[in-house]
């Protein structure tokens, strides 16, 4: 049974193809010269390179932190390079026919055409190449809702005061370790801002693309929704396969300001590495956003991919009313290593937080929950339920908990629940009597387990994501 | 009927669980279109022998032979054998959370029109036929969106049982103690549902601990299963026999054994 | 380090006796040990500032201490008085196949199997572990032959008189198929320190009774712990029960080190004014088969703060374990703090476990309805609280403890402010 099961999740990286397209890459190493440059490419403002100095000085002081469950080689942070453009983006190009064709079947390979034609009519996409953004779509027609949604190094130069106001507002340029080095380094990302009232047009997706070998990518959103506007927003990234291990530590900021939804979505499938562990990315990642009165931010995640995971996307609910929500699928196998889970820091009266988390172990892997639910004496009338749930497929990986709940508010309400299972005997023999084949009855399975969160999707990464897990989950039946 | 070409085809079955030998020289031949009932005291092997014929894990074939259809059926996996036409009513029907009714009936039966080379049904055709299915256990429709057994009653696990098998339309169904646990009301609605799938071409192995069932799907032929073997074959009319004597006189006659064997 | 660490050390240093070889390589951990911060994930939320501050000093004194009189409780008493063993309080005649000595009264061949099991048990993880390791003196060992069942329950009381110092140590080790139980407590006067570690040895089938009661209040600072081995079919049941002081910390870890081993922990801690109170507990099952079942209850009141960590950890090989942790608490006051943190570690798949944890205040249909019965709120609210901890109290296997500390609880909720 078991053997069937790791049988079912050997899977081909489907994503692990390497681009032909000749890049800019800097020599590896990082000093104060290096962020210079970053800044003089980007053509950044001077006070933009300020604070990209202070945080790397900030940076330096700080130590790596070690309290997540996960196990790595020290990074040297001298070997990697800090920034890679493919050199046909040198010149801006001001169309996608003055785009490199070789990246535009990049994009088209991973599923996601560029070519407005070719794309889903209902999402806008900013493919964003290791260092640089390659093109944002349908820019025309979100600029007459109002909608700002351009890559972030454009954005620093054209509504500086937007950048100004609100980069680092969420996760302070000393956060963490990670965070301070993203301030530092970040190249490219994506930048929306959704005016007052308005709900924007389409959803919008940042497409993440990891090309150059020893390349760190250190991408930076920001998302600003103004009052009573309402946006979704989906995350895609997949990296080739390489036998080096290559690191991705980004910051997302979400600002939700009164009465404003956020609603943001992610399917993470950066390479995980090779059965033996050998290779993949280290997702390094800091998510937070913060509500502002009766607000909504709502963070889903499918975690599929990456060697090491470390990621709390994080909701601070300072306005009163304002709700957090965090839907979280994670599956490892292998030697995959996940540490992920979320924040609910509830400050303002009557918040309202829902964790639904659902972790699947496989092969060698671990999979921990790691998460914080934390009552301000301010919460009156505040309220969170947590579930989480952990499937595990095999005797050799691992499923963890590590719930922090912290309350000092007496008519606050927590309540935090875990459970732990496995894909039982009877439920395959069930299928497979049925005429199921082993492997569709565990991706079946798996995916009754996950179907909570799943549902919490934008209906085209619902089925991406299912596809997903089938795909991860192939070959790993017994 | 009797040169009708066997369906099923049990020869001198041993099978084991966990290194005890529970089936010790089983033998039945079953043809086309015909319900045979086998009875036994607990423990006897009923619920082993359905086990082993639908392949399941844990259930080891020491030696002897089934085929279905003329297939030999230890050679292929469970889910072959479901393919072939192979149908298990559980005893204790399977929850899986999660995931829906519906979406588990249309893999199973897509699965299986695969293996025959059909083509996929339309989910709109698939819906309607499980509608009327759904209809004809007297299942609430919403049942179809609800996860596989999840939270039913016994009575609905076992009435769902009975709808996927009106859906998958089997040539061999095993009926494991379908009616425990019902009451006669529910009782009548399974009975029902099993005699309108009775065909010539579709075979039924009851098993039961009880009569009672016996009442409402009329078997053809009764075998009595005790320690692993039949000791005793007849028509309907020993069921009603083995109700008014119960299974005690089997351990009185130790030397009959001694002389089959 | 810590100004108070040093000079524990420095302390031990000076002390030579049966247990040097152990008292060095605690000597030699601590001094090795970083002075926890909050950044430590074993202090994350119970400041060590009162250690630190702390000026009680060792007290030769033994006069005049001598345990609670419990109502219908017989028990062996084995009293320590500022950290010294007072053999004078062990009137009993001891059953046969029970055997109580003082480590250092042991003969030669005894001595080294004691100190084979001294601190065997009890993971080194524990800084104040560590430090009763290099402190503790009189060592008392405690030995229920195999197949005997011990009728009276053996009390180990340790006492201490205001502004005074103590570390004690016992070691229990139940025979195959023994039966005993053992009720731990502390009784102190204020502006105290005491550590109060007791390593459990539970042989096959061998059944413990367990009751640690910390009631101590006030200014003392009491860092304590109890740690049990369980081989294979050993069982224990567990209750603790506590009020929160100064600094209030108990550690208990239970070792599934044998298979089919049966686990029940309840406790619960009620806390008002600026105590602290908190509780460590750590589940291991390494073997097959084994059950774990917590309820954990806390109830905080006024400025108190509560801290749970239980962490049940199912090694590769324990499959078919069982594991179950129930944490509910309740907050009675928006200056109060109730930090709690349940923690599943599974390496085997074949398992079922499951924690839950509830942070809420009263029922307020609850309140009403007795309200409207004509109970006033502040009576309503004990016989509430009351209930809310009674549910464990009930299951207490020893009445005569149960029908003592019933009334001390309840006098306890009457004092709550009510808010």
């Amino acid at each position: 049974m078991t053997e069937q099961i790791d049988k079912a999740l050997a899977r081909e990286y489907e994503a692990g193809f390497v681009s032909d397209v000749e890049s800019e890459t800097f020599e590896p190493g990082l000093d104060e010269s290096v962020i210079q440059r970053i800044s003089e490419m980007k053509g950044e403002p001077e006070w933009m390179l300020e604070w990209r100095l202070s945080a790397f000085r900030e940076w330096l002081e700080m130590e790596e932190p070690d309290w997540a469950l996960v196990d790595y080689p020290k990074i040297d942070f001298q070997a990697i390079s800090y920034y890679s453009a493919p050199k046909s983006m040198k010149d801006k190009p001001k169309s996608l026919d003055e785009v490199d064709p070789e990246l535009l079947r990049t994009y088209e390979k991973l599923g996601i055409p560029l070519i407005e034609q070719q794309m889903l009519a209902g999402i806008a996409v900013d493919a964003v190449f290791d260092s640089v953004s390659v093109v944002t779509t349908f820019r025309d027609k979100l600029e007459e809702a109002g909608v700002i949604f351009c890559p972030i190094s454009e954005a620093i130069k054209k509504h500086p005061e937007l950048v100004k106001k609100y980069l680092g507002s969420v996760v302070a340029k000393k956060d963490n370790y990670y965070s301070a080095l993203n301030c530092a380094v970040f190249t490219d990302g994506s930048f929306v801002y959704i005016p007052k009232g308005t709900r924007c047009p389409m959803e919008l997706s940042t497409y993440f693309r990891i090309n150059e070998q020893n390349t760190g990518q250190f991408e930076r959103t920001l998302i600003i929704a103004d009052e009573g506007s309402h946006v979704s927003y989906l995350e895609g990234c997949t990296a080739p396969q390489r036998d080096e291990n290559q690191l991705h530590a980004a910051v997302v900021e979400l600002v939700a300001m009164d009465n404003a939804e956020i609603k943001y979505s992610t399917v993470q499938n950066w390479y995980p590495g090779d059965e033996n562990g050998k290779g993949g990315i280290y997702n390094f990642v800091t998510k937070r956003g913060i509500c502002h009165t009766s607000a909504k931010i709502s963070w889903t995640q499918v975690e599929t991919g990456s060697a090491v995971t470390w990621k709390y996307p994080s909701c601070i609910l300072k306005g009163d009313n304002s709700v957090g929500e965090f839907y979280s699928v994670a599956l490892t196998r292998g030697r995959q290593q996940a540490d992920t889970g979320t924040k609910m820091i509830h400050i303002g009266k009557n918040t309202k937080s829902t964790i639904i988390t659902k972790g699947i172990s496989a092969g060698k892997s671990n999979n921990s929950y790691r998460g914080l639910v934390r009552m301000n004496p301010g919460a009156d009338g505040a309220r969170n339920f947590t579930q989480c749930d952990s499937l595990l497929i095999g005797d050799q990986c691992g499923a963890h908990t590590f719930p922090y709940v912290e309350s000092r508010n007496p008519s606050a309400i927590i309540e935090h629940e875990a459970t732990t299972s496995k894909v039982s005997d009877e439920q395959m023999f069930l299928c497979r009597q049925r005429g199921l084949d082993p492997e569709k009855a565990v991706s079946m399975i798996v995916n009754g387990f996950c179907k909570e969160v799943f549902k919490e999707l934008p209906m085209e990464f619902a089925v991406e994501a299912g596809k997903l897990l089938e795909i991860s989950l192939e070959g790993s039946v017994g | 009927m009797s040169n009708a070409k066997n369906l099923l085809t049990i020869k001198d079955l041993h099978a084991s669980v966990e290194e005890k030998q529970i089936i010790k020289g089983l033998n039945l031949d079953i043809k086309p279109g015909e319900v045979h009932a086998i009875m036994g005291p607990n423990g006897a092997g009923k619920s082993t022998l359905g086990y082993v014929l639908s392949g399941r894990d844990g259930y080891t074939v020491d030696s002897g032979a089934v085929t279905l259809d003329g297939k030999n059926l230890f050679e292929m996996e469970t889910e072959e054998r479901a393919r072939a036409g192979l149908f298990l009513a559980f005893q204790y029907p399977v929850e899986i959370p999660g995931v829906s009714n519906l979406e588990f009936l249309k893999a199973s039966v897509d699965a299986q029109r695969e293996a025959r080379g059909e083509d996929a049904i339309t989910s709109a055709d698939f819906l309607k036929e499980a509608k009327a299915a759904c209809k004809q256990v007297n299942l609430p429709i919403a049942f179809l969106k609800r996860g596989v057994n999840e939270g039913f009653s016994g009575g609905e696990k076992k009435r769902n049982e009975l709808m996927q098998m009106l859906l998958l339309k089997p040539k061999l169904c095993i009926l494991d103690e379908t009616d425990s646990g019902l009451d006669i009301d529910a009782l009548q609605v399974v009975a029902e549902g099993v005699n309108s799938q009775r065909s010539a071409d579709r075979s039924f192995i009851v098993v039961t601990h009880y009569q009672r069932l016996l009442d409402y799907i009329k078997p053809d032929f009764v075998h009595v299963l005790s320690d692993g073997k039949i000791v005793k074959s007849g028509d309907a009319s020993l069921a009603h026999e083995l109700e008014a004597q119960g299974y005690a006189w089997l351990q009185k006659e130790p030397a009959e054994d001694e002389l089959e064997g | 380090m810590s100004e108070w660490l040093e000079s524990a050390i420095t302390r031990a240093q000076g002390i030579n006796d049966w247990l040097l070889p152990k008292r060095a390589n605690a000597i030699e951990l601590l001094s090795n040990t970083k002075w926890p911060t909050r950044k430590a994930e074993a202090w994350r939320y119970t400041p060590l500032r009162s250690v630190e501050r702390s000026v009680a000093k060792a007290i030769n004194d033994v006069v005049g201490l001598s345990p609670v009189d419990i109502t219908d409780l017989s028990a062996i008493e084995l009293v320590f008085v500022n950290g010294k063993f007072d053999a004078t309080q062990l009137t009993k005649v001891l059953p046969k196949g029970l055997s109580i000595s003082l480590g250092k009264n042991l003969d030669s061949a005894q001595q080294k199997g004691a100190l084979e099991t001294f601190s065997s048990i009890k993971p080194e993880r524990h800084l104040f572990g560590l430090v009763n390791d290099a402190l503790a003196q009189d060592v008392v060992v405690v030995t229920v032959a195999d197949g005997v069942d011990i009728a009276e329950p053996i009390r180990i009381s340790s006492l201490l008189s205001q502004g005074g110092e103590s570390h004690t140590r016992v070691q229990v080790t139940l025979g195959d198929g023994s039966r005993l139980a053992v009720i731990e407590d502390v009784q102190a006067q204020g502006d105290s320190l005491n550590t109060a570690f007791v390593e459990y040895h539970v042989a096959s089938n061998a059944q413990l009774e367990h009751y640690r009661f910390a009631l101590q209040t006030g200014s003392n600072i009491s860092i304590g712990g109890s740690h049990f081995n369980l081989l294979d079919r050993a069982k224990m049941h567990s209750t603790i029960v506590a009020f929160g002081s100064d600094l209030s910390r108990l550690d208990t870890d239970i070792i599934h080190a044998g298979e089919f081993a049966d686990a029940k922990l309840n406790a619960m801690y009620l806390l008002d004014g600026k105590e602290l109170f908190d509780l460590h507990a750590t589940v291991e099952h390494a073997m097959p088969n084994g059950t774990t079942e917590e309820n954990v209850r806390c109830i905080a009141a006024d400025r108190s703060r509560a801290v749970f960590n239980g962490r049940i950890h199912i090694h590769r090989d324990a499959q078919k374990t069982l594991a179950e942790l129930n944490n509910r608490n309740l907050l009675m006051s928006n200056t109060a703090e109730i930090n709690t943190k349940p923690e599943l570690e599974i390496y085997a798949d074949d398992v079922r476990c499951a924690h839950g944890a509830t942070v809420a205040q009263i029922d307020k249909q609850a309140l009403y309805y007795l309200q409207t019965r004509g109970i006033s709120r502040s009576k309503a609210q004990v016989m509430l609280n009351f209930g809310f901890i009674n549910e464990l109290i009930d299951l207490m296997p020893n009445a005569a403890l149960a029908e003592w500390v019933r009334p001390i609880i309840r006098e306890r909720f009457s004092q709550m402010e009510v808010k």
